[in-house]
């Protein structure tokens, strides 16, 4: 286990030590904020419900939404799909250490900086404009939210990883995490919450793992739902967790077996 | 037990095929054709614990992919391996701390952090006790010179200090085997001098097995009493290094000085002229007649010093890996 702990603290001096990427990365996840949030203040002047949300509730998801994303979606996938095609994965492969354990530690030391940016972020937001915030009731949601939000972040990281497997066969790599990348964020209601979309639309999407990523997290959050809601959620997302993970893991050791070791 | 054995080891590659221009690039969009190109067949050979050996070939003979079999980086197409006692492409953990692969031109260092970092990190990975590794530590630094090195990010340091870095976190868990592709890579004269010692250093201090590559000559030269020889995935030659020569250099060389220039013309007679400035020649002579023809240059040219040697080692595995696989002769 220490090796693993090691890797996270090498990785936490490494994000800190790339301050311009690090700021970048920052940059960009507030213009998101910035540009949802006044996109959906000003639909609010008008009425004082949009599609069963009252403002606060609204503007509380999207600031959720923004730490979730530094969470849930901060992913190692491309550095995966590089080292499947570049070769460099033979330099875990042969040492006494799990890849999937080395990416984890490695994530985690990255979400933990992006968190604590993301919570600073929204504090300043909520300060300066005064932004609208709901804070939970009830006891169970302090419980329950903590373990959902980390199984969000634990199904993300399997479901990309599965997908950056797939590296193994396709040679030009980058192209189903293109793909996933593209779709996976919008499926999982980091722009808007699904329940806006059609009825059948959103059955549909309900069958998928991508809404227990962000938008159901955040409905339990908001406390829109009763207990045994956020009990439902909690119970398909561990559901979606081990298929999600059998899966990885079976594309994983085909994947290896595969496996050219390019270069050199 | 050897701390090597592989027998019939074979591995083909599936490379998708693909003819020429945007037409054929489109068609092999709907329906892509694999050809299997092997890499490495049938080979055989074994390695007694504390050898060191030097593993030669052309480029593309197949010598990286059989270190990344023996690695347990590759599985096989089909033949069996036995490293240490385990079967390597089972990634036993038992197995991976005692054998350490250098690839010269591939780093595991983190590139952005200081050296001694990654060193930890190794501590961590390989589960080394404290004591042992500060022992290792302090022992490797004095032996590479690497003091000055260890707190400067790795992205700062010179090829040659990267290199000696890599070799010392390579071989903190002291591995029994080692895998060195093409230690020497890019590195000045004196720099691998300093390599190739600490190499033999490690093979005689802890009795450690070293199957190293490398185009350098000079590498195999004064590292490795036995050489294995492959050439398009097969086996060409394993045994001395010393018998190379004598098996595979069909001349010996004859190195003359004159007293005053002599013609060029007439010295043909005694051998292929590799070099001739006027009163001084090096020439080539059938190993079966070089006492004759040395008695003959002797008699008839103004000699002033003569020395018959031969031919250098660099030299034969050069013309053996030039000339076509049917021509070298069969495995000995």
């Amino acid at each position: 286990m220490s090796k693993y702990l090691y890797v996270y603290t090498l990785s936490l001096q490494n994000v800190l030590q790339r301050r311009a990427s690090l700021l970048m990365d920052r940059v960009g996840g507030i213009a998101t904020l910035l540009a949802l949030y006044f996109f959906w203040s000003s639909i609010f002047k008008d009425s004082a419900t949009v599609a069963g949300y009252p403002k606060a509730q609204m503007l509380t998801y999207v600031l959720m939404m923004s730490l979730l994303r530094s969470l849930v979606f901060t992913g190692r996938g491309w550095e995966v799909v590089g080292e499947i095609s570049s070769g460099r994965l033979s330099n875990y492969l042969i040492r006494p250490i799990r890849y999937l354990g080395y990416c984890l530690s490695l994530d985690l030391a990255q979400k933990t900086v992006h968190c604590a940016a993301a919570v600073f972020e929204i504090s300043i937001l909520i300060l300066v404009l005064g932004a609208p915030f709901h804070i939970p009731q009830s006891p169970q949601t302090w419980v329950l939210f903590p373990i959902i939000a980390t199984f969000s972040t634990l199904l993300f990281f399997l479901l990309e990883f599965l997908v950056a497997s797939l590296a193994f066969w396709t040679s030009e790599s980058g192209g189903p995490l293109f793909c996933f990348d593209l779709l996976v964020q919008f499926l999982a209601g980091a722009f808007f919450p699904l329940d806006v979309l059609p009825r059948a639309l959103q059955a549909a999407l309900y069958m998928t793992p991508f809404p227990y990523l962000v938008f159901f997290p955040i409905d339990v959050y908001l406390e829109r739902a009763p207990t045994e809601m956020a009990l439902k959620v909690l119970a398909t997302q561990g559901a979606w967790l081990v298929v999600v993970g059998m899966a990885a893991a079976t594309v994983w050791r085909r994947g290896l077996r595969n496996y050219a070791a390019e270069g050199g | 037990m050897p701390a090597i054995e592989i027998s019939d080891l074979t591995k083909e590659f599936r490379v998708p095929e693909k003819n020429p221009g945007l037409w054929n690039a489109a068609k092999s969009l709907l329906r892509r054709r694999f050809r299997a190109i092997p890499a490495v067949t049938g080979l055989n050979f074994s390695i007694q614990e504390g050898e060191l050996v030097g593993f030669l070939g052309a480029n593309g003979a197949g010598k990286t992919t059989t270190l990344k079999m023996l690695s347990g980086l590759l599985h096989p197409s089909s033949g069996t391996a036995n490293v240490l006692g385990y079967t390597p492409w089972q990634r036993r953990t038992a197995f991976q701390k005692q054998f350490s692969l250098v690839m010269g031109h591939r780093t595991q260092l983190w590139w952005e952090l200081p050296a001694q970092e990654t060193f930890r990190l190794n501590q961590e990975i390989y589960e080394i006790p404290d004591a042992q590794y500060r022992a290792t530590v302090e022992e490797l630094v004095e032996l590479l010179e690497l003091r000055d090195c260890m707190s400067i990010p790795v992205k700062k340091l010179s090829l040659g200090q990267r290199m000696k870095a890599e070799l010392a976190v390579s071989i903190l868990h002291r591995p029994k085997l080692l895998l060195l592709d093409e230690p020497t890579l890019g590195l000045d004269v004196v720099m691998q001098k300093k390599i190739r010692q600490f190499i033999l250093e490690y093979n005689r201090r802890y009795r450690a097995t070293i199957l190293l590559t490398s185009h350098n000559m000079d590498d195999v030269v004064e590292l490795c009493p036995r050489v294995i020889l492959i050439d398009h995935g097969r086996l060409l030659y394993d045994g001395s290094l010393r018998q190379v020569v004598e098996r595979y250099a069909p001349h010996k060389v004859i190195r003359a000085d004159f007293n005053e220039a002599v013609s060029p013309v007439e010295l043909a007679r005694i051998g292929r002229i590799a070099q001739y400035q006027g009163t001084r020649a090096v020439l080539e002579v059938p190993r079966g007649e070089v006492s004759p023809r040395a008695a003959d240059l002797l008699t008839h040219f103004p000699v002033a010093d003569l020395t018959i040697e031969e031919t250098p080692i660099q030299e034969v595995v050069r013309r053996l890996f030039t000339q076509a696989p049917s021509k070298a002769a069969p495995r000995g």
